[in-house]
């Protein structure tokens, strides 16, 4: 990306927020020590990520195995249930520990997936409509307020009948409809940083348009985008799970906390364990991920409290 | 406020054409709605007229300027699942989704608020750490599993409610509580840290100082101002309550638009769908307005520009 | 200010308020609040049926759905109608001959009036048969393009003629969409008239109709065959199957269908409910692709696929012991049935391994796909780790039922796809048209000469004992052949109410005519 025949960052005022932000983070770490919730919402990511990572090493059966001799067996501690079984069984006689533990892989893959892409379409329309102005601007901005007036849901819910469920479908729909808050918030700060003095010396000095935004303003709208993502995380897990439950989640072989939640749901006053542990899995984690987008939100950006609840 | 009103009603129409081209695209991607419309025993020959008939040989933007033309009149098309024109069945709908979600909104408001200023007052204390778990709980929790233990509980044990369908009041409860907790929810948490911030105003805590009956100080600054946001995070939410319908009206098979849409759409059933896109959005629009309206009568400062 | 926001706030809550409070007016419901445990009859006068889906419309001849038939039923007659043995019986036609080849001419009852009063006569018949028979847009036109013409010779003697031998015409006037229609009513005032307020000469009235939520039927008094058991009949739409079964549960309603197998015992054990069932023209199977170059053209493979699935682990299990294993698709009770083949299933992992190894296959067994809609979900699933575990590799694909009957027109499925095939023809042909070289290619591309000629020979027989004999030939081909894999014949699962009598259909359609309220 640098050209050579430039000079060097060294030369360009340094972003002011830069420091600030290196200071906030020390700060904010201490911040999430003392804060009970934030602290609760890390450790509870943390062990959902590592559950992900160290998934083959923690399921005990084959996510996928059915064996319909054995379905509905009760989680291990009640009469009837198998220490084979550690949470039971489901509606197929499949191991609901083993399918949880894989199901954490794909909530976070969608999750932070989803996150990714609608981050990334948000950020380049966001810097887009500011950046040129004008009909650019119209434009972008009034597709956003076309997209808000409609249902996320409903939108997902039209273009995975179409297209077919699947787990990266389902990220990309996710991503390709929920962009509009983070192009508004990328548009509002770069907007801001348009007119301060380190993008104008950048500019006089002949820095290109793109150099520009990416070395001095991206930076500078990061903090509001993580908080945002944390939040997003959180509806995307959700909205899997709403979507699983309208018949267009994820499907087999890859298995979604939604999609078991949504198949359980028949079993809810017959074998609880089938859609209870999928659903406290969820909202557990869902739990953590927003009390952790909280904490962010507290320490990164102080301003963000009264545009999200 | 008149000239407002007015710009802000030309201001839809930008909004509505791209949400027409929107509609249009994802109904144009989905599927081929001769093969759907013509029995198995259709010949190659029926498919090619009812191609024709349907205008689908044309080139796109004049499918598209067609689709345009007879939108702007109402004209969505025939439903096939019903045979009957599309708009008409979707308005019918309109009554039933919105009294679910009425319902729904003034429950939220009802438990937000208490539970909002609450929390902040008592801040830091065991309840306010109780009401925000609480809330993040009601936002956490998959809505249709919400609704099925609803149900199993108030209706099928307790017997206090009917488990479904659409009557009198007590027909609304449980679907309201299922569709407006996560509403409550994020209210809650919003109306909490907007009481925080004013209770830290200098006036405010002046006020306390003084030994003024807190609850007339909480009354009577603090809840005006914290109530601003409110008002506009119900409007943001509108959008996200119709969403909620989809599912909440399925659990408890509530003869709304949602439940509409949900079978439209799995029947791809394309002229419901886009005339109930057409019909949302515009409401939502509305709502923005009218809610954007009760802003600036709440907040004088801001002028209409 | 201030007063002002309180009354903005107050008069938006109201708001809220009333529309929620004045909303539920109209609805007519039977749910009876605050009871518990035991389910409460819910019936006074009337009975209330809870399915899974809505009718598609009032126009019985542009419905193709068992649910919609099921309801419709009870407001248009057929001229005959099968007993739940399967026999023709009168309706409003009294008796029929067949007078040369390709003519049948039908006595009509005298004493049959339409809802509106206007007389039930020949004309009627001419109507609804000739617009079953010419509008190619109606979705039971396909069953009736056999008739020609029908004559009204008098008021009260109708004539069919068939465009040729058709050895299935009763089973055409006696089938979904043949009910009969008021023609001087339609013509007077319009389709569009008819369908917001239909009549026909059924033992109940259509009182009204709110989409995805009731329809509701009122008796018809002037029933030509005994008064109606009922004051009005309501059936409900409850998509979610808990939610149904919960309505059971609290007496909201008198029966529900669809009830999954995991409630049953939860229903019986409840006092004043039961669980009725009865196996149902409907076969679930894998319909096979035999096209060249795919692994299931080669006949061992096909052997193998049918032999790694434990048939009767499924209906035991996934089912609740609500299904019949077979062999075939025409099941008892319709004509051409092999029941020879009938609680027949074959099951031998070990073989089904070695037939893989025998066709070249060596660690790695074949690669397959499997489609289904989104309905027939937990058994594709098993039968996919089925036969994983036979050494193939499943590709799993589950659609919504539209993405798949889109696809089922085209005729791009992969090597397998599973579908729940029913009968509303009770004969055989119906089972086989799609194995006909001309459906079959593209689809299944299955292709023998022998079956060919067997099946259009019994197409336009009309001697019932050489015909089911080409159809029995039929069936043992196929099941050695296997364009299809059936894996069993369903079972409808109803929970009812004690407070009415009500013993389920093989057709699985609702003759409030034939549910009564319990002594």
């Amino acid at each position: 990306m640098a050209i050579p025949t430039e000079s060097g960052a060294g030369a360009l005022p340094v972003p002011p927020k830069k420091r600030s932000e290196a200071r906030g983070l020390k700060k904010g770490l201490r911040q999430l020590l003392r804060s009970k919730t934030g602290m609760i919402g890390a450790v509870i990511v943390l062990i959902v990520c590592l559950i992900a990572i160290f998934a083959p090493l923690l399921a005990t059966h084959d996510p996928n195995a059915v064996a319909p001799i054995d379905r509905l067996k009760p989680p291990a501690w009640l009469e009837g249930g198998s220490s084979d079984y550690l949470l039971g069984t489901d509606n197929l006689g499949r191991d609901i520990w083993s399918r949880i533990v894989y199901g954490s892989q794909v909530s976070l893959i969608v999750g932070i997936g989803a996150v990714l892409v609608s981050g990334a379409i948000g950020a380049v329309l966001g810097v887009t409509a500011a950046y040129y102005g004008r009909w650019v601007d119209a434009i972008i901005m009034r597709l956003a307020d076309s997209l808000l007036a409609i249902p996320t849901i409903l939108l997902m819910l039209v273009v995975l009948a179409v297209v077919g469920p699947g787990m990266w479908t389902l990220i990309f729909v996710i991503g390709a409809t929920n962009w509009v808050s983070y192009a508004r918030v990328v548009r509002g700060e770069v907007l801001s940083l348009k007119e301060r003095d380190f993008v104008k010396s950048a500019r006089m000095i002949g820095a290109r348009s793109g150099r520009i935004i990416f070395r001095h303003i991206l930076p500078n709208v990061m903090s509001s985008f993580i908080v945002l993502s944390g939040m997003n995380v959180a509806t995307t897990i959700i909205m899997e799970a709403s979507l699983s439950f309208l018949g267009l989640g994820i499907t087999t072989p890859d298995v979604s906390w939604g999609g078991m939640l949504s198949d359980g749901r028949q079993y809810v006053a017959t074998s609880w364990w089938v859609a209870t542990f999928p659903g406290m899995a969820i909202t557990i984690t869902v739990l953590g991920v927003i009390f952790l987008g909280d904490w962010l939100r507290d320490v990164l950006d102080p301003r963000m409290k009264l545009k999200n609840g | 406020m008149g000239k407002y009103l007015v710009k802000s009603l030309l201001q839809m129409i930008p909004v509505l054409l791209l949400i027409s081209l929107i509609v249009f695209v994802l109904v144009r991607v989905t599927g081929d709605p001769v093969a759907l419309m013509l029995p198995e025993s259709a010949t190659e020959a029926d498919r090619a007229t009812l191609t024709r008939e349907l205008g689908l040989d044309l080139p796109l933007y004049q499918q598209y300027g067609i689709f345009l033309t007879n939108a702007i009149q109402g004209d969505f098309g025939t439903s096939f699942r019903y045979g009957e024109s599309a708009l008409p069945l979707v308005l019918e709908r309109l009554p039933a989704s919105f009294e679910l979600a009425f319902a729904a909104m003034a429950l939220a408001v009802v438990i937000a608020i208490p539970l909002g200023i609450w929390s902040a007052v008592k801040r830091n204390t065991f309840i306010d750490i109780f009401i925000s778990g609480i809330s993040v709980l009601g936002k956490a929790m998959p809505n249709f599993w919400m609704g099925i233990m609803l149900i199993l509980l108030f209706s099928v044990m307790l017997g206090w409610f009917p488990v479904s369908g659409r009557g009198g009041l007590t027909h609304l409860i449980l679907p309201a509580i299922t569709l407006g907790v996560s509403l409550a929810a994020q209210m809650t948490r919003l109306i909490r840290s907007n009481m925080l911030e004013i209770l830290n105003q200098d006036y405010i805590r002046t006020a306390r100082s003084k030994g003024i009956f807190e609850l007339f100080v909480i009354g009577k600054h603090a809840f005006r101002n914290g109530l601003i946001p409110v008002v506009t995070i119900m409007s943001l939410q509108f959008t996200s309550l119709i969403g909620g319908t989809l599912i909440t009206e399925t659990v408890f098979a509530w003869p709304g638009l949602g439940q509409l849409l949900v079978s439209a759409v799995n029947t791809h059933d394309m002229a419901i769908v886009q005339a109930a896109v057409f019909v949302i959005a515009i409401f939502v629009i509305l709502m923005n307005i009218l809610t954007d309206l009760v802003y600036r009568l709440l907040d004088p400062r801001i002028k209409y520009s | 200010m201030k007063s002002g926001l309180i009354k903005t706030f107050a008069a938006l809550l109201a708001a809220a308020l009333v529309v929620t409070g004045c909303g539920g007016g109209g609805a007519t419901t039977s749910t009876d609040t605050g009871t518990t445990a035991a389910a409460p009859a819910a019936s006074d006068g009337t009975l209330t049926i809870a399915n899974g889906t809505d009718i598609e419309s009032f126009d019985p001849q542009n419905n193709n759905n068992t649910a919609s038939e099921a309801i419709l039923v009870n407001v248009f007659d057929y001229l005959l109608k099968n007993d739940n043995e399967g026999n023709k019986v009168p309706a409003l036609a009294t008796s029929w001959e067949q007078t040369a080849d390709n003519v049948w001419q039908f006595k009509l009852r005298d004493d049959v009036k339409f809802h509106n009063g206007d007389p039930f006569t020949a004309a009627d018949v001419k109507y609804t048969f000739e617009r079953l028979a010419t509008d190619e847009a109606l979705k039971q036109h396909s069953y009736f393009k056999t008739i020609e013409e029908v004559r009204a010779v008098d008021d009260y003697t109708a004539e069919f003629v068939t465009t040729g031998p058709d050895p299935l015409l009763l089973n055409r006037l006696s089938k979904m969409g043949a009910g009969i229609l008021p023609s001087k009513y339609i013509e007077e005032n319009g389709i569009d008239a008819f369908l917001k307020s239909p009549i026909g000469t059924g033992a109940y009235k259509f009182k009204s109709w709110a989409k995805d939520d009731r329809v509701v039927l009122e008796k018809n008094d002037e029933y030509f065959d005994g008064a109606p058991k009922w004051d009005e009949v309501v059936f409900r739409v409850v998509p979610e199957a808990s939610t149904r079964v919960s309505e059971l549960l609290t007496g909201g309603v008198d029966i529900v269908s669809g009830v999954p197998s995991t409630d049953i015992e939860r229903i019986e054990q409840t006092e004043n409910l039961s669980v009725e069932t009865t196996p149902i023209k409907r076969v679930l199977q894998m319909i096979v692709r035999q096209t060249e170059g795919t692994p299931t053209a080669d006949p061992k493979v096909r052997e193998a696929i049918d032999l790694a699935i434990d048939k009767k682990a499924i209906v035991d299990s996934i089912a609740g012991g609500n299904g019949v294993l077979t062999r075939t698709s025409v099941t008892p009770g319709n004509f051409g049935s092999d029941e020879s083949l009938y609680e027949q299933s074959l099951y031998d992992l070990e073989k089904a391994k070695a037939l893989l190894q025998e066709a070249g296959y060596g660690d790695k067994g074949p690669e397959l796909s499997l489609s289904s809609s989104s309905q027939y979900k937990e058994y594709a699933e098993v039968v996919s780790a089925m036969l994983t575990a036979a050494g193939f590799t499943v590709n799993l694909d589950i659609l919504e039922p539209s993405a798949f009957s889109e696809k089922m027109t085209s005729k791009t499925f992969g090597e397998l796809y599973m579908i729940g095939i029913g009968n509303s023809m009770n004969d055989a042909s119906n089972n086989y048209n799609r194995f006909l070289a001309s459906e079959a290619a593209g689809e299944t591309d299955y292709n023998n000469a022998e079956v060919e000629d067997l099946l259009q020979s019994a197409l336009v027989n009309m001697d019932e004992a050489s015909r089911t004999d080409e159809y029995k030939k039929v069936q043992q081909i196929l099941a050695e052949e296997r364009p299809a894999i059936y894996l069993f014949q369903m079972k409808g699962v109803y929970g009812v109410n004690a407070s009415v009598d009500f013993s389920p259909r093989q057709d699985e359609m609702f003759y409030a005519q034939e549910i009564t309220p319990a002594q």
